[in-house]
């Protein structure tokens, strides 16, 4: 090899070697995948649901029945026989389960998230951490199954009324599945509270119980309220579970009305599946109709997800 | 103090009783989900297995041969020698998930890739391979873009003519003897390259050697003992070979291990002795819904004959589909964003939307690809190439978030090193990025992957069929899936029988293929943390 070859190997650019260049642009397109994807599911869910509503159908070139705005965001009535497509009764229905799961997974969580950071040994952190995140693998139809044929009849005995499908039982198996959403990002908040905190608290003659409470908790406040609201828009996405255990009569109830866990209700995913699984042809009004829905649920997923997300930058305590 | 006066006494009594309480809540309220669980599953597995229905006989025959011996060795290792413990138990868990996994595998190569297809493949990836390593070889003189060009003919030419060619033959060896070269030769020069390791050439090359013949010996003992050739064959190389491959390996590297070896043993043959046993003394075993009947029937209108067999198959070609498309596309994504990605507004951008995406509802995604797949690019509703494409869009941000900390892991040192002897950033990713980051990022993978498995909402919204009797054949065949069948069975067949029966026999089956991923991708990390 001569000098002058030695001379180019040594300072030739590779930057944009045809091979660096290939490789950098496969991997660029894999990034901007995602970016396609939201936008295809925005323009996706707003041109349907556009077709759905009486104001916007002339503009998307459809004919045929539509809904006027007005009456899905206020009806009372989901019928979907009668062409009745009022959303506030499957809203009602998911707000239910989603407090009924948040009694359940945010009390629970926390604590569980307190201990794992506080209280357990090394050693009983790696057998509980993987056992928590079995919780949450388990497929949720298996949730909802749980929830009918074992968790409602041993309800039955503390609870006299409670109708085979019904929101209490589906409500605990949500809030169940959950749990680790909330454990797990709020004892992450929480290892991160610089030891020197602690050490502070011990010095002026805490115990461990007012370290934790009164040091650790307080600390870590941004990260626990943003793991409530990642988990309950969880909670409000969960399909399967609530399709099997929530029943299928679209009632309008009172999620603050303890009474009303007890019959059932169709939360709006359940409603999408039934959609589905009934007989529904495709470009009808009730085809169009899950997409008004989905829509509904992808805004408020989303805006609770970006909530969540301005939590935990904004409030963050630095340290 | 300040007045000097006053004298601090003591700083009074603080009660533990509080902390206590305190502590003892917490940790009830850590084991609530896990017990609540932990009850539901016992009842499940109570209802599908229905144990207590066995002869005393039975419980009585295996408690003798199995489960006090392995109670009475296991106890011993643990209290000399835990390492062996550990090794012996994770050999024979290694063998129950691998047969698993040979059992879906037989199950594909049995009625949906006939061995000649696969042998044809396997065939043309090889020549593929080898053409594209020798212009690789070639002088660095030839320009990159002839090589790369020449290298994609190759590829193209490999695939499209060899399998047709081969599959256009008159006559081609047996099933047995194709799958043997064409799985089992795959299969045993991983074994030997786990034994290079370790034994050098020769021991690797003998490793290989002993493989290939011991599958051969499958493909031809198979028949003759009624198990057919095919499904012996893919049992030995899937199964048995790299079970016994990493068992050698791991006594040869510490011999001290080898008593491990004894609790495999007690396992094994204690299984095997009662199952003699039973059968020569007549013993009943438990009248379990889920038996060989369950496995590989169709569904059908009465509890008692229902089946998971298509719906097991569609998971499986599922999950090839959902993994063949994500893994590279998440593995990428997470490589630009954290190896090439400048710090801008951009990538930010990216990378908030990435965590959005992972919050968006599994429902909504199954919307997704019904208004993109179906409605704009016209495929017809629920075949397994949507389905596929819609979880593995559902299991991306999972991919890419866990990807990305593997990657992150891999010390900045190691890339420096790598740059500091010359090597392009592309070089730096494949030879020392990559390869250090791969256990944590198949981890990620198996775990969104187990979620995958487990989705019912997207594939009932492209419109999987709820009932389906045959097993899908090709990627455009509809699918079912073993969720899907589980909740066409509690929801559209409610009725008492399927309930006791079909329902929980489908959870139970549909719940150990979960917790072995799991379990495989939690044992990879923790090898993977305690090499670190």
């Amino acid at each position: 090899m001569s000098t002058d070859d030695l001379h180019r190997d040594l300072t030739r650019r590779t930057e944009n070697a045809p091979q660096e260049l290939l490789t950098r642009s496969f991997f660029f397109l894999c990034a901007v995948l995602s970016i396609v994807t939201t936008v295809s599911i925005i323009v996706m869910l707003t041109t349907e649901a556009a077709k759905f509503f009486t104001v916007t159908a002339p503009l998307m070139g459809v004919e045929g029945p539509t809904a006027s705005v007005v009456d899905f965001l206020t009806g009372t009535e989901w019928i979907i026989n009668n062409e009745q497509f009022g959303v506030l009764p499957l809203v009602s229905a998911t707000l239910a389960i989603t407090i009924g799961s948040a009694v359940v997974a945010l009390p629970l969580g926390v604590a569980t998230a307190i201990y794992l950071s506080e209280y357990a040994s090394r050693r009983a952190q790696r057998v509980l951490k993987p056992a928590l995140e079995v919780l949450a693998g388990v497929p949720t139809v298996v949730y909802g199954f749980f929830a009918v044929v074992y968790i409602t009849p041993a309800l039955r005995s503390i609870v006299p009324g409670l109708g085979t499908f019904n929101m209490l039982s589906a409500s605990i198996v949500v809030g169940i599945m959950i749990i680790p959403m909330v454990a797990s990002i709020s004892e992450d908040a929480m290892s991160a509270v610089p030891d020197s905190l602690r050490q502070a608290g011990y010095g002026m003659g805490a115990t461990k119980f007012d370290v934790s409470v009164g040091i650790v908790v307080p600390a870590s406040l941004s990260g626990i309220f943003s793991s409530f609201i990642l988990a309950l828009s969880r909670a409000i996405g969960e399909t399967m579970a609530v399709t099997v255990a929530a029943g299928s009569q679209a009632n309008l109830i009172n999620p603050l009305n303890p009474a009303a866990y007890l019959e059932g209700a169709l939360p709006m995913t359940a409603a999408m599946v039934n959609l589905l699984t009934g007989d529904v042809t495709g470009g009808g009004i009730a085809y169009r109709s899950l997409f008004a829905i989905g829509l509904t649920l992808f805004v408020i997923t989303l805006v609770m997800n970006v909530i969540s997300d301005f939590v935990a930058q904004r409030y963050r305590e630095e340290y | 103090m300040a007045t000097g006066e006053q004298r601090i006494e003591s700083f009074g009594h603080v009660s533990r009783t509080v902390g206590t309480v305190f502590r003892y809540l917490l940790l009830a309220a850590t084991l609530f989900g896990i017990v609540a669980l932990t009850i539901l599953l016992i009842y499940v597995a109570n209802d599908a297995i229905q144990p207590l229905t066995a002869d005393p006989g039975w419980h009585l025959t295996f408690f003798l041969t199995l489960v006090s011996p392995t109670l009475l060795v296991g106890g011993y290792l643990l209290r000399t020698d835990p390492a062996s413990f550990r090794f012996g138990a994770s050999v024979v868990g290694m063998l129950a998930v691998s047969t698993m996994f040979a059992g879906g595998a037989a199950m594909i190569f049995v009625d949906i890739v006939p061995p000649v297809v696969w042998f044809s493949y396997v065939l043309a990836l090889a020549l593929a391979l080898v053409g594209v390593v020798g212009i690789e070889r070639l002088d660095r003189q030839v320009p990159f873009l002839a090589r790369f060009a020449a290298a994609g003919a190759v590829v193209l030419l490999a695939f499209g003519v060899v399998p047709d060619f081969v599959q256009s033959l008159p006559v081609y060896p047996t099933d047995g003897v194709m799958l043997t070269l064409a799985l089992g030769g795959p299969m045993a020069l991983v074994v030997g390259r786990y034994a290079a390791a370790e034994a050098g050439r020769r021991g690797s090359a003998l490793a290989v050697l002993v493989g290939v013949v011991a599958v051969g010996t499958g493909a031809v003992l198979g028949p003759l003992l009624e198990i057919g050739a095919v499904p012996a064959t893919v049992l030995l190389s899937i199964a048995v070979v790299p079970t016994a491959g990493y068992a050698v390996g791991a006594v040869r590297r510490r011999s001290a291990r080898r008593s491990g070896l004894a609790l495999t043993g007690t396992i094994l043959g204690g299984a095997l002795v009662g199952a003699l046993t039973v059968d020569a003394l007549g013993f009943a075993g438990p009248q379990s819904w889920v038996d060989w009947g369950f496995l590989t029937n169709a569904h059908s209108g009465t509890a008692a004959n229902a089946g998971l067999y298509p719906a097991i198959g569609g998971s499986i070609l599922l999950m090839v589909t959902v993994a063949v498309l994500s893994f590279p596309l998440g593995v990428g994504a997470a490589v630009y964003l954290e190896e090439y990605a400048p710090d801008n507004r951009f990538t930010r951008f990216i990378d908030v939307n990435i965590s959005n995406l992972a919050g968006v509802p599994s429902v909504v995604y199954g919307l997704l690809g019904l208004g993109v797949f179906v409605t704009y690019l016209g495929q017809p509703t629920g075949t397994v190439l949507i389905g596929g494409a819609t979880l593995a869009l559902l299991i991306l941000p999972i991919v890419i978030i866990s990807a990305r900390e593997a990657l992150r892991s891999v010390p900045d040192s190691m890339r420096q090193a790598s740059y500091g002897m010359g090597a392009t950033r592309w070089q730096t990713i494949k030879n020392v990025v990559l390869p250090r980051a791969f256990p944590g990022i198949l981890t990620g993978t198996i775990l969104a992957l187990g979620r995958a498995i487990g989705e019912t909402a997207p594939l009932i919204m492209i419109g999987a069929p709820n009932v389906l009797f045959s097993l899908p054949t090709e990627l455009s065949s509809k699918v079912s899936a073993m969720p899907l069948q589980v909740y066409a069975w509690a929801s559209l067949f409610a009725s008492e029988p399927f309930y006791q029966a079909a329902v929980p026999a489908g959870v139970v089956v549909l719940l150990i293929v979960l917790l072995s991923m799991n379990s495989v991708a939690i044992v990879l990390r923790n090898k993977y943390q305690n090499q670190q």
